[in-house]
């Protein structure tokens, strides 16, 4: 247990931002949803009434129990109420009872979280029986917790209707049922202990914008409710007991970004033009439907990528139906208008798709992925272009090809599109006659044969990452190695060159949506090689906005040909900072906020 | 004092159905019932808690050493071996 007095030492913790900014507030754990439990810290004057409280929910139980005893019997016969007898028991057993109000009186808890705190800790001394039936029964005891803490909680809600203001969330894992009636005015952050980039809290902290980081392993067991808590979502970082010094840092911190936040507002309608006139197009990379209201508040011109591979982790059944996919590229159509979105098709492996003798891959990055596995496992495929197809009657959707490698790769994807065409044109069904068809540059063998690959397409997607570590033969999930992943590298920059010229050339529009479009001082880069539509995560538009706002593409222009001459990722790098000097200072700033 | 020693025979073992029977068996005498596993005698359970019980994890062929003490310590003795000499009612 924590002392209230001795000041403990600060603590930081990693976990994955996935809401940007800054949140300083008091921590409020949130318990098992199943059970909404919630961990208050009650005066000591406040203990017996609590303790009182759990013994009425106790007998409430049992008296529920009884009823229940009393049914099945009369139902099926006494010989099925044993299991219920045995839940009787556990409630009038008094051993259990005991615990659970020494851990009241104990640890200044309600009697919701002593129920769980106690339950969970014989659970686990019966998960460690050898025999399994016997362990099984853990399961009985889960059940005979939820049923109390179902009763104190009707009883009395200490639940999120209770939340302080300036309060953090702080739990396993929220789910849907307990985000959704949650006040945001209430909330200042998120922190879960488990999840990562698309699980449902980051999600709903994206789509409402409040800082958040998740897969903080072991969170709920640090920190208490009340404790003050700061949150990082830019860099995934979580702040338990920050001393006065940290306290100021990120006060101080979290004043620059409202303030960052009012001119982004301001700004928003800002066309992205830059100082000698040239309009650059910004765009957003989404992944899920839900975050589409991201893509409204940033002014977006536009879903430059949205990835539906992440249907898969949302569908009911593991495997998207049409149904289901033609309801989201539905919505994503009506949300964008004219503007239009880019959705790109299944970039998944082969163990998404639960194929049958599908062996696993010793390196699934340059495996059966992507366009490879649409093609080698059509009906999946054609089943996607359909819903695509189908939505794209009501409104602006464009259908982009991920790790092409080879032009009879698309020719083959045409003609499967072709076919779905026809074949809903038969049934009668309304789609759209006449989509357009991008290809995915992101392997060298792509930029390599750009022109040709232009011939048989619409529009190119510069996929940066994929491209660069590809191309400089690095695994940026390789620590050895991951230093070596460089988007300044003069080889990068020559090929993006290449795919820029040969886009031009052919007269096909081309769109960067890796992270470098993200990046100011990259972004310049990007300009000068001759791209003008970035698509990016939202949040990165108002930096990008303005850095374009206060720079001129000539001198974009004259940078990004220096750079392509040079010969070490050094060298550019040193060129690019020494030249940000004379682009303005006001650029200076735009491009060390980024 | 009465100390007996008899062997788990139902297929199931202490189960929760079976641990059910046990306890509400021993609550309904007045004397003080506890288990305990005969290799593990310092481990005792008492027989009127149904989760002291169920943690003993009594499987199948397990000895359980039974221990009755109060005024109708004998009465409850043979009730408690002659359960579960009947495996518990189960087979």
């Amino acid at each position: 247990m924590r002392g209230s007095i001795r000041k403990l030492p600060e603590e930081r913790l990693e976990g994955i931002g996935v809401c940007p900014g800054v949140a300083i507030g008091n921590a409020f754990l949130v318990d098992d949803p199943r059970g909404r439990v919630v961990r208050v810290f009650l005066p000591k004057e406040r203990l017996e009434s609590e303790i009182l409280r759990f013994r009425d929910a106790a007998r409430a139980a049992q008296a529920q129990v009884k009823l229940d005893i009393e049914r099945v019997r009369a139902a099926l016969g006494s010989d099925h109420a044993y299991i219920l007898e045995a839940h009787l028991l556990m409630l009038q057993d008094r051993t259990l009872g005991r615990q659970i109000e020494n851990f009241i009186r104990v640890n200044h808890a309600n009697a919701e979280w002593a129920v769980r705190d106690v339950t969970q800790h014989l659970l686990e001394v019966y998960g460690q029986i050898e025999d399994e039936y016997l362990r099984e029964r853990g399961s009985d005891i889960e059940d005979v917790a939820h049923r109390i803490i179902k009763i104190l909680s009707g009883k009395e809600q200490r639940s999120l209707n209770e939340l302080a203001d300036n309060s953090i969330l702080v739990a396993d894992d929220l789910l849907p049922s307990v985000t959704a009636d949650l006040d945001p005015r209430k909330v200042l952050g998120f922190v879960t202990g488990i999840g990562g980039w698309t699980s449902h809290t980051a999600i709903i902290a994206r789509s409402v914008n409040i800082p958040a980081v998740v897969g903080v392993r072991g969170i709920t067991e640090r920190v208490r409710s009340g404790e003050t808590v700061i949150i990082d979502g830019s860099a995934g970082t979580v702040i338990l007991n920050p001393s006065p010094e940290t306290l100021i840092f990120y006060t101080e911190e979290r004043q620059r970004q409202r303030q960052q936040a009012l001119y982004d507002i301001e700004e928003r309608e800002l066309p992205a033009i830059t100082l000698d006139n040239h309009e650059i197009r910004l765009r957003a990379n989404i992944e899920l439907i839900e975050e589409i209201d991201t893509y409204q508040r940033f002014n977006a011109a536009g879903v430059g990528l949205y990835r539906s591979e992440f249907l898969y982790s949302q569908a009911e059944s593991g495997q998207p139906t049409e149904e289901e996919q033609y309801e989201a590229y539905k919505f994503l159509a009506g949300m964008v208008g004219d503007e239009g979105a880019v959705i790109r098709t299944f970039d998944l492996g082969g163990d998404k798709l639960h194929l049958e003798g599908f062996k696993a891959e010793r390196n699934p990055a340059i495996g059966m992925r992507a366009i490879r596995l649409s093609l080698s496992v059509e009906p999946v495929f054609r089943t996607q272009v359909r819903a695509i197809l189908r939505a794209a009657a009501l409104g602006d959707l464009k259908i982009l090809l991920p790790f092409v490698t080879n032009v009879d790769e698309v020719r083959r994807a045409k003609k499967i599109i072709a076919d779905v065409k026809r074949q809903l044109a038969s049934e009668g069904i309304p789609h759209k006659e006449t989509t357009q068809l991008g290809v995915m540059i992101e392997v060298p063998a792509a930029v390599m044969m750009a022109e040709a690959l232009a011939r048989e397409s619409d529009f190119f997607s510069l996929g940066t990452n994929d491209l660069i570590q590809s191309l400089l033969a690095v695994d940026r999930g390789n620590e050895n190695v991951s230093a070596l992943f460089d988007p300044m590298h003069p080889a990068v920059l020559r090929a993006i060159k290449m795919v820029s010229d040969a886009a031009a050339k052919m007269q096909i529009p081309v769109n960067v949506c890796g992270e470098m479009a993200s990046n100011p001082v990259q972004v310049i880069l990007l300009l000068g090689l001759g791209l003008r539509d970035l698509s990016m995560t939202p949040s990165a538009i108002p930096a990008i906005r303005r850095l374009v706002r206060s720079i001129k593409l000539a001198d974009a222009e004259a940078l990004a040909a220096k750079a392509l001459s040079l010969d070490t990722p050094a060298a550019v790098r040193h060129h690019v900072q020494t030249h940000l000097n004379d682009l303005g200072s006001e650029l200076l700033a735009a491009a060390h906020a980024g | 004092m009465q100390k007996r020693t008899v062997t788990i025979t139902n297929r199931l073992g202490l189960h929760a159905r079976a641990a059910a029977k046990l306890v509400k068996l021993a609550a309904s005498h007045k004397s003080r019932v506890t288990l305990a596993r005969a290799e593990a005698l310092q481990h005792t359970a008492d027989a009127k808690s149904i989760f002291s019980v169920l943690l003993l994890a009594a499987t199948q062929n397990t000895l359980i050493e039974i221990t009755v003490e109060g005024p109708d310590e004998e009465l409850a003795m043979d009730a408690l071996c002659r359960l579960i000499a009947e495996k518990f009612g189960e087979e």
